[in-house]
């Protein structure tokens, strides 16, 4: 083995490869003037990713002046916001982002990006594509701390309650005592007694959706109208104190992390769960037994409130040819039947006034049954609170203080000490 | 020597930490071959009732195998290559030579096993995004082809070569390339083997900084489609996912068997004679 | 047999050419030798440290357009926050279980493996290697489902015997364990190996003298064998406290996120957490640069401690 041969042979390797793969790059863009775009996106093969691979195909096969290359992020949004990040460090930005709502004031305080309103203005010199098809309610969705319009929303998802109905017969509870969330106590009490099962299980993943969707629905809010903390109410102690106890005090309603709350229900050890509508394809797949689905539980004598989730897209191209390339395959995107081919790939719901009316959905609605909750709900639904300064703090705040109150620690106290600290922040 | 009874009571120490060890690949395994339904419905059942190809056969379509398995196996063999060359030439440098402040260098050499992932990502994420190497399979590879533990071990044994053989080629003038190819190399082959076969198995799971640097799908490695399969808010189908990791595993598994002599010899069996 | 090693050096020098090339070339060599690794690791690790360390002055998100500084008020916050108190207090907690479990129990079996036992050394090898060749996120998915307290094999095997598996996830310690479980599965069968490879080294003839000089097993191994592995051994424990840290992030990542409220965080995941997270990029970098302080004292306390031994040995 002689030396220089070897560091010769190395070298000689490394080049080849890299001017191989240089030209492999050069080879893509072709003769035509063919913008090239980015789409970031987080939709895991469970999660519609093969819907996004058809549709960035189909807008490819019929747009020859725009290649679209969809990305997948992993971890969710969250994932999604640390790659953007790096990218945005580097200076070599996506053209258009998924951007999930509790990241909407992040966001907009520190990335660049273009309104939609802009967007629509520039390109198409009318905002006729957001005003003829987006409701104010779904437009208040995707607007930050300060009321501007960061992107168009384009998941839309609500929590709801899936039930195991043959655990339900047999304890003998009504469906429809588990419209409160008074009720779903009771019932899961029922269920603990006569089978030693848990009752309900409600997710906790890395946010508190499902906690927001439950102080909400008793009439406390999250934020006020100056932005500033305001769920350490007696509204919101009391919807968390319910939640406590079940957990700790009457041991009905298990606490453990999403993937393994779910698997539980699904194995037939929980008889309710209270989780996304985006779970219902995996829920509706791995069951053994009959599920369904209702509309989330509000607290007696409170109008069911419940707050988005899902993401909105937003276009963080620089450069005018990306811009109108992007907003081009934006307005394809929100085209009926590719919104179709998205909520029915994902179990999101349709964002557009169009779609959610069309009959294709409602055919799929009627082929699906565990959708329709979260369709009746949509009226209820209100925007994911994020924080306008510090919000991801504060969101990680509010997660500590779901930890500490689900491991026994006082609810007034600890809503009250999390209120503060999230409000000197802000 | 201790009679057979004794040696009883160590195996069955032994056999049960192989239990430990083998029960959950058999579920991972098993899995692979349930539709989502049974195994929820099936969970202690090792041997399915139904089993089935349903969870490789929707891989194989929504997902090019053979071109990942190609992709993560030029993307681990750059970095092996790259850890195992730098390694040996850097430990010869530190045993042959000698220089003012040599231990400070090996020190620092050493000092970079100890600094976490987290720290450098981003940095080096902006200087391959500057020297254009992003959604390239050298961008994922050159930040890595460096690793202070190969230095290490090298060294180690290098250390454990007698000193007469390089002594006596020295006294004969022969270069020290020479006596770098000709004699330490060889007789390191055993460690080369062993420590480049980890590296690659490392390598080859790695899926942090490439999920940062590769962006098309037809560049993805195995861990990343892994991560495809994972996701909380759409449920992970878990039967799907350990069919993949099944995949994910024959690579490493076939290079284990093959070098599997090299990676368990002893040192002392080595030639080192 | 050469002797003598100053006639050797002297053949050596007399050997290369005319004084001034023969110095220069002298001194450029170690410098080829060693310059690929390092321009690899100053432009990829080096670098980046110093960027981290400059960074922990500042309060920033790596994006936005103004840093603010703050001088020491990260480093402050460090030692004075109680999450990172809390943190580090688990940080040690982490480390004392990495040590039994991926150190001192591979080295027992591996000691048991060596010397007490006849047969099936082999067999053994390659069984308890296998973990050793998967990923770590699938090896956590796996024990996340095995070990799901209400559902999971594990747990409906227990209830068979009238016994329950204990809400794991709700526990700091209790998480701290099982993660640290799930990574001695992978790490064991390698560990496992390093050590027994290096026991093997052990010339043989001092065994046989022990053994015909009557001196009991255990004896033998704990005067002669471990002080003469010692090297292996302490590489391997070095190498158990900091990849072990850093394995540990993929099940913490995977399963539990560092919670309940921290109590399963450890400061490389805190340090991630503040990174990427909360992108509080000062945070983090302090936080990584304490980090990578503490590990350079324990380098330095290995060094000193192989180098000055190995010297003894010889």
């Amino acid at each position: 083995m002689n030396f220089k041969h070897v560091v010769k042979r190395f070298v000689g390797l490394i080049s080849i490869m890299s001017v191989a793969l240089l030209f492999a790059g050069c080879s893509k863009s072709a003769a035509h003037k063919v913008t090239h775009i980015t789409y970031w996106h987080v939709n895991a093969q469970t999660l519609g990713g093969a819907s996004v691979d058809k549709l960035v195909k189909k807008f490819n096969d019929t747009h020859k002046t725009i290649k679209v290359t969809a990305k997948y992020n992993p971890n969710m949004y969250q994932g999604l916001m640390q790659n953007l990040q790096s990218a945005q460090a580097s200076g070599k930005v996506p053209d258009i982002v998924q951007i999930g709502w509790a990241f909407t004031n992040y966001f907009s305080d520190n990335f660049k990006y273009m309104t939609p309103t802009d967007a629509a203005q520039k390109f198409d010199k009318n905002k006729d594509t957001i005003t003829k098809n987006f409701s104010n309610q779904a437009l208040s969705f995707a607007k930050n701390a300060k009321g501007k319009l960061v992107g168009l929303p384009y998941s839309l998802s609500t929590p709801i309650l899936y039930t195991n109905d043959s655990m339900l017969a047999k304890y003998g509870i009504k469906k429809s005592d588990l419209s409160t969330w008074e009720g779903v106590s009771k019932a899961a009490k029922t269920i603990k007694q006569k089978s030693g099962k848990y009752g309900v299980y409600i997710q906790e993943p890395a946010d508190t959706w499902a906690q927001q969707a439950m102080m909400l629905s008793n009439g406390a809010q999250i934020k006020d109208a100056s932005g500033k903390a305001a769920f350490a109410s007696s509204q919101g102690e009391q919807a968390y104190q319910l939640y406590q106890d079940m957990v700790v005090k009457d041991k009905t309603a298990i606490h453990t992390p999403w993937n393994q709350g779910m698997d539980d229900f699904v194995n037939g050890k929980v008889a309710m769960a209270f989780t996304t509508v985006a779970q219902a394809s995996h829920i509706k797949q791995s069951v053994s037994f009959k599920a369904s689905a209702q509309t989330a539980p509000t607290f007696k004598a409170h109008k069911l409130t419940v707050p988005v989730g899902g993401s909105m897209l937003s276009i963080t191209a620089q450069k005018t040819d990306q811009q109108k390339a992007a907003w081009t395959f934006e307005k394809f995107m929100y085209q009926n039947d590719s919104l179709l081919t998205w909520d029915k790939g994902t179990g999101y719901l349709p964002p557009t006034k169009t779609a959610l009316d069309s009959s294709q959905f409602k055919t799929y609605l009627a082929a699906n049954p565990m959708i329709k909750p979260a369709v009746d709900e949509l009226p209820n639904a209100v925007p994911w609170t994020s924080f306008p300064k510090n919000g991801l703090q504060a969101e990680q705040d509010m997660i500590d203080a779901r930890d500490k109150i689900l491991s026994g620690s006082s609810v007034s106290s600890t809503l009250k000490s999390t209120q503060e600290k999230i409000n000197d922040q802000q | 020597m201790l009679s057979e009874r004794r040696h009883i009571g160590w195996h069955v120490l032994l056999l049960l930490i192989c239990l430990c060890v083998i029960v959950p690949v058999l579920f991972m395994i098993s899995n692979s071959f349930k539709t989502l339904q049974e195994s929820y419905h099936s969970i202690l059942q090792l041997i399915p009732s139904h089993p089935t190809l349903s969870n490789y056969r929707t891989l194989d379509k929504q997902i090019n195998i053979l071109r990942m398995v190609g992709n993560t196996f030029l993307m681990a063999t750059l970095v092996t290559l790259g850890k195992v060359l730098t390694g040996l030439l850097a430990a010869y440098g530190f045993l042959n030579f000698h220089f003012k402040g040599k231990r400070v260098v090996y020190f620092l050499f050493v000092a970079t096993i100890f600094v976490p992932f987290t720290t450098v990502m981003i940095p080096n994420y902006l200087v391959i995004s500057k020297m254009n190497l992003l959604n390239n399979v050298l961008g994922v590879a050159l930040p890595q082809m460096c690793d202070a533990t190969g230095i290490m071990l090298f060294l180690k044994a290098m250390e454990r070569v007698p000193k007469s053989l390089t002594e006596s080629a020295k006294v004969d003038g022969i270069p020290d390339r020479r006596i770098f190819c000709n004699i330490i190399v060889p007789l390191l082959k055993p460690n080369i083997i062993s420590v480049g076969a980890i590296f690659f198995i490392n390598s080859w799971n790695e899926y942090v900084w490439p999920t940062l640097i590769l962006k098309d799908k037809s560049s993805f490695t195995l861990p990343l489609a892994l991560q495809n399969y994972i996701s909380s808010e759409g449920g992970t189908n878990f039967p799907l996912a350990m069919a993949l990791a099944v995949i994910m595993i024959v690579p490493p598994l076939l290079i284990y068997i093959v070098f599997q002599r090299y990676i368990l010899s002893s040192i002392s069996n080595s030639g080192l004679k | 047999m050469i002797n003598n090693s100053s006639q050797v050096q002297n053949k050596i020098a007399s050997r290369s050419g005319p004084e001034i090339t023969g110095r220069f070339r002298y001194r450029l060599k170690p410098l080829m030798y060693l310059l690929p690794s390092a321009l690899l690791l100053f432009v990829f690790i080096v670098i980046p440290i110093g960027y981290t360390f400059y960074l922990s002055f500042f309060n920033w998100n790596l994006i936005a357009p103004t840093k603010e500084f703050v001088g020491l008020q990260n480093y402050i916050s460090v030692f004075t926050d109680p999450t990172n108190q809390k943190v580090m207090l688990n940080t040690v907690i982490y480390i004392i279980l990495l040590l039994i479990l991926n150190f001192i129990f591979p080295y027992l079996i591996s000691l048991i493996v060596n010397f007490f036992i006849g047969k099936m050394k082999g067999a053994y090898k390659v069984l308890f290697f296998i973990p050793s060749l998967f990923s770590l996120v699938v090896g956590a998915m796996l024990f996340s489902w095995i070990l799901n307290p209400v559902s999971g094999p594990a747990a409906l095997m227990l209830r068979n015997f009238g016994m329950k598996l204990p809400q794991w996830t709700n526990s700091g310690s209790m998480a701290i364990i099982v993660i640290c479980l799930i990574t001695n599965w992978k790490v064991f069968g390698y560990n496992f190996i390093l050590l027994l490879t290096g026991l093997g080294a052990v010339p043989r003839n001092i065994l046989d003298a022990a053994a015909l000089d009557g001196v009991p097993k255990w004896r033998v191994i704990w005067n002669i064998v471990l002080p003469m592995n010692r090297g292996v051994a302490i590489y391997v424990l070095i190498l158990t406290i900091v990849q072990g840290l850093q394995y540990v992030f993929t099940p913490l990542n995977v399963i539990t996120q560092g919670g309940p409220y921290y109590g399963s965080s450890n400061i490389l995941y805190h340090t991630y957490l503040n990174a990427f997270v909360l992108y509080k990029t000062g945070s983090a970098s302090a936080l990584a640069t304490v980090t990578f302080m503490i590990f350079l004292v324990l380098l330095f306390v290995e060094i000193k401690f192989v180098e000055g031994r190995n010297r003894d040995v010889e």
